[in-house]
């Protein structure tokens, strides 16, 4: 078991130096942010100047090596932008806004998905099941942004504010934002359940209690569900870090103060500090979710252990 | 009332009663009763980067600075200077400036405000003595050494006087240095140039209270201002970048005053009760730059640019449709200007408008050279075609841009320029004019404004090879402008000023499309809120109604 | 005929409708799509007041008839989703298929890469590479692709491991033959059955990655149409100009959503335990 855990720890770490050394390069090959400190009537020789206090006149190597000294410490740097430290901006737009936002979403799209996907199986073929699948369907082939305009069309504007369109501040406005976040991935749960309770269903193990006589509701929950857990918890535990990915447009378009919104403001500015610290704790958080459900799958499910 | 002392003590209280409501029933403003603890919430585009003045100015940001920031010169609703942290300015001789400092003026922290302060402040504009005071060095917005570097030197004459000594007359200088926000001298020496965008202090009518990145920053007001303190007690700059989103907001009252309201909503807006509409020119000036550099001058293909006759760029000028732009796109709300200098700026002189006369402009091209080669309309000259490739920096100047600069490169093909537009971000843009990269065939459209009152900061465009001119001054005008800068007296140099931009308008630099105005909507609620053509926002003297 | 067939075969009638009005749009748009009129900005399409039949779904901001950018739209998004699969797939097969068959440090860097490239959030990838290489339709394509391949490469060398292992390979090898055939006859045709579902529901993706991508400016650039960029246009004007934004988004979600039928139907008739629920 320690064996397991440390070579996928080794492998998370891996990925993650992975993820921040192509972002370091990536980044520095889209341009020169000292073009943007200066302003209009500058000369060529005030740009070097701006270059020089960024250290970006130093070779790639020699900032990579400087890079990789300070990254652990936590010292990405300072925001070009707003000369602020990239890492601390960066956690206050993670916590609690993007947190707030990624956690309520995926509540909502796995915790709905159980009953949704239960009805749905269990009245197989018929309306609610339609009705149900459609909904998935058409859910999942909207464009998140999509739904988020027409949400704010229907709340913000039809409906003269009743649920606030921009911004954070109280829980109303946590509520657009979230289920426009979660609509896709609750129609996928949901579908998921559905086809995890129908196989189910259909074991020996399901109709031998029905036969002895169990109450339908106890062979739904207690039996048939506990089988279809298993590969719902991995699913859950991954559409956490899918959300982090979907929240930087469904921040963009409801200007919810993230993450999301921060990096995708930082590229064209060319902030590299704020875009490297950024993607280091996406990355982060994404390859520890990852390492926790692979160590949920390998409590569970001892097979996989000795993979 | 058994006794005389029981007498007295109830017609004590009765006095103290109706004393203490007095004041709360004598504040009116009006004739309309306001609640003086009241929180005004406004609606703006985006967040500040950063509070520090120095690093901090330009476009929205000034508006978050000068609540808590305040400059030697203020400026009124007309765009006219007054007084600020200086009572007055004067020039004595050629070379020397001399300010004379307000006081009783203290930072919120109590420090006082003086000559010591106004040194500090222009070491700082100027980097000079940092390592004595021990504060490092910025990227500031402004490196005002590079601009003005024929200020010397400076030094006080009192407690509450400073001279600036220059090399050379500058009539502007209390123009260039008044209006930069000033910082407190021992906070920042003992807290770090940090602490001023982390806490800042400054002489401001407001006190910053909180500041939640990219979505909000509490004000409360300065009990202790210099002049009278603010009519309400807090303000909240409430980030909304969506237009839609604040025009929401303002009509759900969960915001009394929307900043940038689009010009399609104002109208709607201003017919709905309870909303009011105001509205002012801005000194925010968009253009299409044509590169007319001399090929020594340029690092791109070892060619002149292609738009260094005059007629030529005079003929874009007449092609262009400016009414239409300004009635169609802005329905009104935008100036087409013909002079360098924005409307509002200290020294702007009217210039006859450009006219929109494609037929003039098709014959000025032909007489700059240009024929038609075939009947598809397309010019040529020495076997080149008349080609702009013309940069376009998407989604950073608003709506109005992005919607103008299409528009204007369909004009421009109707005169025969093969108009190719090259949509890029502004970063690359900055990139590509700072390295002198633009094709010689090429233009980019951008936007220019201004932190100073004065007209000079406009007409210095073309002065200096930076990265914004690409149409460097012939002779005569270099010295004209040279002449503008020597000239003390005011009333000689204005006429300068005038004639410069008369002879700048001829000689047709740039493709003027149209200059700002910016609308605010209102809720009923506030009172006496007077927008101003500087980018930022003015609450002393704004009330809220109870 | 199974159930859901009819579903399907709807779906690709409707498929085959839009790619026509995509291929045959000179012919079917009322203007030119690129073409701007100050004058004609923001008509609203012809059965509301104000509209007329010169311009049956409305213009916008910079006067282009709205039906004319649909129908080119439909090229970019059509051309964007299936090319983007082509080359994905086509790089993921080859790529897993050597990784499977011939593992060792082959097998290893793609594995690794793979990893790597999931834990970026797709968007932020796509984001970063087209600041760097610039918009463009081939640049779209090229980073949509990027994010791709790992997808098919994993599922084809899942298999073609679980294949290399049996024994009547182990023998074919040892007589001598050629690695090619054996690949293009045991391993290819045992593949091609999730790839064609992973593929399908790929490009219904791809569509909507485009689009999202187009949202926040870095699509196909200006003037060319496309579904995203009208989106992107069309929501500063939600309540003055809403057909602007109605119409293409009307559009990215029936041509997803018949992809997506598509899908669900290859997938029962192809393999049921391909992206189950998906």
């Amino acid at each position: 078991m320690l064996r397991f855990l440390l070579r996928r720890l080794f492998h998370g770490v891996f990925v993650v130096w992975g993820v921040v050394t192509a972002v370091f390069f990536l980044v520095r090959l889209t341009g020169d942010p000292a073009v943007f400190l200066v302003d209009q009537s500058a000369t060529r020789a005030e740009i070097e100047h701006a270059r020089h206090l960024l250290g970006l006149d130093r070779s790639l190597p020699e900032q990579y090596g400087a890079f990789l000294l300070a990254a652990p410490r936590g010292d990405f740097g300072e925001s070009i932008r707003s000369k602020q430290p990239a890492m601390r901006l960066v956690l206050q737009h993670l916590w609690p806004a993007t947190v707030e936002l990624a956690v309520v979403a995926a509540l909502l799209s796995t915790v709905l998905a159980v009953p949704l996907g239960v009805l749905s199986a269990t009245h197989k073929d018929g309306m609610a099941d339609h009705v149900s699948r459609l909904g998935s369907l058409l859910l999942q082939s909207m464009p998140g942004f999509w739904l988020g305009l027409l949400l704010i069309l229907l709340f913000a504007v039809e409906l003269r504010g009743l649920l606030p369109a921009y911004g954070s501040g109280t829980w109303r406005h946590l509520i657009l934002p979230a289920v426009a976040l979660a609509a896709a991935p609750l129609a996928q749960n949901a579908r998921l359940v559905r086809a995890g309770m129908l196989d189910v269903l259909q074991q020996d193990f399901v109709r031998t209690a029905r036969a002895k006589g169990v109450p339908e509701r106890t062979v739904l929950y207690r039996h048939a569900f506990k089988n279809a857990a298993i590969p719902f918890i991995t699913v859950t535990g991954l559409s956490l870090g899918f959300m982090l990915s979907g929240a930087i447009i469904i921040e963009t378009v409801f200007a919810w103060p993230g993450l999301g919104r921060l990096i995708v403001q930082a590229v064209p500015g060319r902030d590299f500090p704020v875009i490297q610290a950024g993607v280091f704790v996406f990355a982060l958080i994404f390859v520890a979710l990852n390492l926790l459900v692979d160590l949920l799958y390998a409590v569970v499910d001892p097979r996989v252990r000795l993979s | 009332m058994r006794s005389v002392r029981g007498m007295v003590s109830w017609w004590l209280a009765a006095l103290v009663v109706t004393l203490g409501a007095a004041p709360i029933a004598a504040q009116t403003v009006d004739g309309l009763a306001v609640d003086a603890d009241a929180e005004l919430v406004v609606a703006v585009p985006d967040d500040t980067t950063n509070m520090d003045p120095r690093i901090g100015m330009g476009s929205t940001r000034s508006a978050y600075i000068r609540q808590v920031f305040e400059s030697l010169v203020d400026v009124d609703a007309q765009g006219k200077p007054v007084p600020g942290l200086a009572l007055s300015w004067k020039p004595v001789g050629d070379l020397t400036w001399e300010f004379t400092l307000r006081r009783g003026v203290t930072f919120h922290n109590g420090e006082a405000f003086n000559a010591d302060t106004l040194l500090f402040n222009l070491d700082r504009m100027f980097r000079r003595n940092l390592d004595r005071w021990g504060v490092k060095d910025v990227t500031a917005a402004t490196s005002f050494e590079k601009v003005y570097p024929t200020v010397s030197r400076w030094e006080k004459t009192g407690d509450y006087t400073v001279r600036i000594h220059t090399s050379e007359p500058l009539p502007n200088l209390w123009d260039a240095i008044g209006r930069e926000p000033l910082v407190p001298r021992e906070y920042t020496v003992k807290n770090g140039v940090d602490a001023l965008n982390e806490r800042p202090v400054g002489t401001g009518p407001w006190k910053m209270t909180e500041w939640k990145r990219n979505d909000s920053m509490r004000f409360e007001r300065n009990e202790s201002y210099w002049g009278s303190p603010p009519l309400f007690k807090r303000l909240r700059f409430q980030v909304i970048p969506e237009a839609g989103g604040r025009l929401a907001a303002l009509r759900a009252g969960q915001v009394g005053l929307v900043d940038s309201v689009p010009p399609l909503d104002a109208g709607v807006l201003g017919r709905e009760s309870g909303i009011k509409v105001v509205s002012s020119p801005q000194k925010l000036y968009c253009r299409i730059y044509l590169n007319a550099r001399p090929k020594d001058k340029f690092d791109s293909g070892g060619k002149d640019g292609l738009f260094g006759d005059q007629r030529v760029r005079l003929a874009l000028n007449l092609a262009v449709n400016k009414e239409a732009i300004v009635q169609k796109i802005f329905h009104g709300y935008a100036q087409a200007n013909a002079s360098p200098v924005a409307s509002v700026a200290y020294g702007y002189a009217a210039q006859e408008p450009y006219a929109f006369d494609v037929k003039r402009a098709r014959a000025l091209l032909a007489e700059a050279g240009w024929k038609e080669a075939g009947s598809d309309g397309v010019l040529k000259k020495d076997g080149e075609t008349l080609t702009l490739q013309l940069l376009f920096p998407a989604k950073h100047y608003g709506q109005g841009f992005d919607e103008t600069t299409p528009a204007v490169a369909e004009m421009l093909k109707a005169v025969g320029v093969q108009v190719v537009i090259k949509t890029i971000d502004y970063g690359t843009l900055l990139q590509t004019v700072t390295k002198g990269t633009l094709p010689y065939n090429g233009g980019f459209a951008a936007c220019r404004t201004s932190n100073n009152l004065d007209a000079d900061d406009y007409l210095r465009d073309w002065t200096a090879i930076t990265l914004i001119n690409w149409a460097p001054y012939p002779p005569e005008l270099a010295e004209l402008y040279r002449a503008t800068r020597r000239e003390v007296d005011p009333q000689k140099r204005l006429k300068l000023l005038a004639d410069l931009q008369r002879r700048v308008r001829d000689w047709s630099p740039v493709v003027s499309l149209y200059q700002e105005v910016k609308i605010y909507a209102v809720s009923a609620r506030v009172l006496r809120f007077v927008p101003l053509t500087d980018l930022h926002m003015d609450f002393r003297g704004v009330a809220l109604r109870k | 005929m199974r159930r859901g067939a009819g579903a399907a075969v709807a779906s690709l009638v409707i498929l085959g409708l839009v790619g026509a009005a995509a291929i045959f749009a000179p012919l079917l748009s009322p203007a030119d799509p690129i073409k701007n009129d100050l004058l004609e900005r923001l008509t609203p399409p012809m059965w509301s007041a104000g509209g007329s039949a010169a311009h049956p779904l409305g213009t916008d901001t910079l006067g282009r008839d709205v039906l004319s950018r649909l129908l080119y739209g439909a090229r970019v998004s059509l051309v964007v989703g299936f090319v983007t699969v082509i080359a994905a797939g086509a790089a993921g097969v080859a790529l897993g298929v050597l990784g499977g068959f011939y593992g060792g440090w082959l097998d290893d860097v793609l594995m690794r890469t793979g990893d790597v490239q999931l834990a970026f959030p797709v968007l932020l990838l796509g984001v970063a590479m087209l600041s760097v290489l610039g918009p463009g339709l081939g640049n779209l394509v090229l980073v949509l692709a990027l994010s791709g391949w790992i997808t098919y490469a994993r599922i084809v060398r899942g298999e073609t491991l679980s294949l290399r292992q049996r024994e009547f390979v182990e023998a074919a090898r040892a007589l001598g033959a050629l690695d090619g055939r054996l690949i293009w006859r045991h391993v290819l045709p045992n593949v091609w059955a999730p790839i064609a579902v992973v593929a399908t529901f790929s490009v219904a993706r791809t569509i909507i990655a485009e689009a999202s991508l187009s949202f926040l400016g870095l699509g196909v650039p200006a003037p060319t149409p496309s579904w995203g960029a009208m989106l992107d246009e069309g929501r500063n004007y939600i309540t003055t100009g809403w057909w602007l934004a109605l119409f293409p988004g009307t559009a990215i979600l029936v041509v997803v959503l018949v992809i997506n039928l598509i899908g669900d139907w290859l997938r029962d008739v192809l393999d049921p335990r391909v992206e189950r629920g998906m």
